[in-house]
């Protein structure tokens, strides 16, 4: 069984398209939460930061580290939009296979880019979210079904661009870019 | 079936100006995954104006060692003739070398120059000549070729050169009639070279202040459109940014473009900020003109420059308030597609045939898969000779994959992917010939069946492809499936593409015959609607590039040669995107 093991996942909320909530496109402050769905009581879950600027094609490009015990099946991705006025307001979820990124023959820490279709409460179909998601470590499951509550992961997450040094916009580099600027 | 309204967001996307991002394409994230830059709209725009957007300037250097003797009381004064060899046999001179004194063994220092074209087989012809002494004065493109003395000729196909990692290749020279046993007339060495524009890029970040408001009751939404001015006066568009919503003072994602869509630093460029309207008719906000390397003063010095309008009033130009600034400018190298080749990096070509009763019966002179005696390709044997004579010199071994589907194989089952050697086991064949040979010998074992489905082979190839990625990341997947006929399962197929847009793989596919082909060409999503499986996923990327064979291309290209066209730059989308590099590159 390919998810016999307990596996970090890294991954990369990269951006999101067409968000809305009711029909109308989202003005801002959009973030995304990323669990792995678990039988067992639930795991902590990891956040983005809500781009402010974005409007309902919003653009995080952040790192979130995901525990996924062995046995789970699905990695949930939840899309909402932060107000200070209502709270927060989900727009849609995507429930991801794990075997999307784990056994489809390709070696277990390659780096996968995918996309999926968020759904709303209601089911209906509600924009779509870009991922890239690697297996950093797996280590072998355990004598219990259930593995042992985790410490809880860091949340790691990239500084925000300073506005005002690049005048007021978003670099664009992505993540696993790091000699992009080398001229 | 179709929808009414057009595809607004689609037309709000920025085109032309790559992000190295594999999805969220460019500009405010949206379509399916610019594919290098390559818009098929772009490109048609620039060929139907004569001019081919996205290629390689190549430079060859030539170099000859024991020529003939021909003068009685001084060595041989060489001069090397580089030729094209067209399609009907007719040899184009593409340039030549200088005269050099005295010597059986020339380095030429004058270079030709030429375009390397990915999709085409460009066969070079290269002719020696001692030129006679009382020419030595004369320029060397005055010479007449008939007065000299003939020393040899050599030839060779353009991708046998660049795909060394030496990129030179050394050649015998020969007599014009290939005579046996004549004694040796020397080599010749050619060296071949990319111009260094087709690696400089340059990322941008572009903003704008205090543009004028065209919205009645809400603020313009801006985007920038960026052309080229070209010599006969008029300038052809290269690039266009994101449409930002509701905003005076914008600040664009980073556009990044390569020389060869600008040309040099000093061709000036057009641009032009446009209100965006969903109707098509966009409002011009203003206008200004600069080359890359004025932008790149802008950027230096942190000033803006001022739009201006076109005013009714005696052709004056109208000097706006609105600014143009460049906040960044990063001139960066990029490797290019035949810096990867050189050093290694290969494409691996499979095959698909179609062996549904659509075809009809191979005997039958009608039929699609009818082999003439006369020697005269089908339509299946062309497109794979086509695209595997091109393909053949990027995969070093020549083993290729052959499959066919649809067909009644030995035991009597239909298989949606058997191997068109008729082997149990192996799926590849050696060289072009070798896939032909295949195929017209399973053109008697197989029987025509149905229905058409492509799940199976497609997800083979990205079987293969992907377990490929366990030993290098050298090799780059391209799956031409030839077909005559509708899909009978659509949904199967965009889920296994879905399944493969991930993976290092391109998908061709060729229509033959006269179908209606409209289904096929949803699967080639170049309106920007990305294909969507059964469970949800959403293609990464856009693999699939479709054309009907019998469709007429302007320039000349055929139906496969179209296909190929956009090879490199999906190669070079799905390398770049995941910052795999040349082996041991030289610094770009």
């Amino acid at each position: 069984m390919a998810n016999a093991r307990n596996r970090s996942l890294e991954v990369t909320i990269i951006s999101g398209e067409d968000l809305r909530i009711n029909g109308r496109p989202i003005k801002n402050n959009a973030f995304v939460t990323v669990k792995a769905e678990s039988r067992c009581s639930p795991s902590s879950h990891e956040s983005t930061k809500p781009d402010a600027r974005g409007d309902s094609y919003p653009y995080w490009d952040e790192k979130l580290h995901v525990e996924l015990p062995a046995g789970s099946p699905y990695v949930v991705v939840e899309a909402h939009r932060r107000s200070s006025s209502a709270g927060d307001k989900l727009v849609g979820m995507a429930w991801i296979p794990v075997s999307d990124f784990v056994g489809d023959y390709t070696p277990e820490n390659h780096l996968h880019f995918l996309s999926y279709r968020l759904r709303d409460a209601k089911g209906l179909r509600n924009g779509i979210i870009n991922i890239s998601v690697r297996v950093v470590t797996s280590s072998h499951k355990g004598a219990s079904s259930c593995s042992s509550p985790l410490p809880p992961p860091v949340l790691e997450s990239r500084m925000p661009v300073d506005r005002e040094k690049h005048g007021g916009t978003v670099t664009g580099v992505p993540v696993w870019f790091p000699n992009q600027w080398k001229s | 079936m179709g929808c009414c309204f057009s595809d607004v967001r689609g037309g709000q996307e920025a085109v032309g100006g790559t992000q190295q991002r594999p999805i969220g394409g460019v500009g405010v994230g949206g379509g399916g995954g610019n594919n290098g830059g390559h818009n098929d709209a772009v490109d048609l725009f620039f060929r139907a104006r004569g001019q081919h957007a996205l290629f390689s300037q190549i430079e060859l250097s030539l170099s000859a060692s024991k020529l003939r003797d021909r003068d009685i009381m001084s060595k041989s004064d060489p001069m090397a003739v580089v030729y094209l060899r067209k399609g009907d046999g007719m040899l184009e001179e593409l340039g030549r070398t200088e005269v050099i004194l005295n010597s059986l063994d020339p380095a030429w220092i004058e270079k030709i120059s030429l375009a390397y074209h990915f999709e085409t087989v460009q066969h070079l012809v290269f002719h020696v000549y001692d030129v006679d002494t009382k020419y030595h004065k004369v320029p060397v493109k005055t010479l007449k070729l008939k007065d000299q003395e003939f020393l040899g000729e050599a030839s060779c196909v353009l991708s046998e050169i660049v795909t060394k990692q030496s990129r030179s290749l050394t050649l015998s020279l020969h007599n014009k009639n290939l005579q046996v046993g004549v004694r040796n007339l020397g080599t010749l060495t050619v060296r071949a070279e990319e111009s260094v524009a087709s690696r400089t890029a340059v990322e941008i970040i572009f903003r704008c202040s205090q543009l004028g408001n065209k919205d009645m009751f809400s603020k313009s939404d801006p985007f920038l459109r960026i052309s080229r001015v070209v010599e006969s006066g008029g300038s052809l568009p290269i690039c266009k940014t994101e449409v930002i919503n509701n905003n005076l003072n914008p600040s664009w994602r980073p556009l990044c473009l390569s020389m060869q869509q600008f040309g040099s630093k000093e061709n000036p460029l057009v641009i032009e900020c446009f209100d965006f309207d969903t109707s098509g008719n966009h409002a011009l906000i203003g206008k200004l003109q600069k080359s890359m390397a004025d932008l790149e003063k802008l950027h230096k010095g942190r000033n803006g420059a001022n739009f201006t309008l076109p005013s009714s009033h005696h052709g004056h130009e109208k000097v706006l308030k609105s600014q143009l600034f460049v906040d960044q400018f990063c001139e960066k190298q990029q490797h290019s597609f035949l810096d990867y080749i050189s050093s290694g990096f290969e494409l691996s070509f499979m095959v698909a045939v179609d062996f549904t009763a659509s075809n009809g019966n191979p005997r039958n002179p009608d039929s699609l898969h009818y082999i003439d005696p006369s020697g005269r390709y089908n339509s299946y044997q062309q497109a794979i000779m086509e695209v595997g004579e091109v393909i053949q010199f990027y995969d070093s071994d020549r083993r290729f994959t052959a499959w066919g589907f649809g067909g009644r194989t030995y035991d009597g089952t239909v298989s949606h992917c058997f191997n068109l050697n008729g082997s149990p086991d192996g799926y590849e064949v050696e060289g072009v010939e070798g896939i032909m040979a295949a195929y017209a010998g399973a053109l008697h074992n197989v029987s025509m069946a149905g229905p058409t489905l492509f799940g199976q082979v497609i997800n083979r190839a990205a079987q293969i492809a992907g377990k490929s990625l366990s030993y290098n990341h050298s090799k780059y997947y391209v799956l031409l499936i030839i077909t005559d006929g509708v899909l009978t399962d659509e949904q199967e197929t965009v889920d296994a593409l879905v399944r493969a847009s991930d993976l290092p793989l391109s998908i061709l596919i060729v229509g033959v015959g006269g179908a209606d082909f409209t289904q096929m060409e949803k699967l080639d999503a170049d309106h920007g609607i990305r294909l969507e499986s059964s469970t949800g996923r959403i293609a990464t990327r856009d693999i699939v590039q479709f054309v009907p064979m019998r469709e007429v291309h302007r320039g000349g290209i055929s139906a496969a040669q179209a296909l190929l066209e956009e090879l490199p730059g999906q190669f070079l989308t799905y390398m770049r995107a995941r910052d795999i590099k040349p082996r041991n590159p030289t610094p770009p």
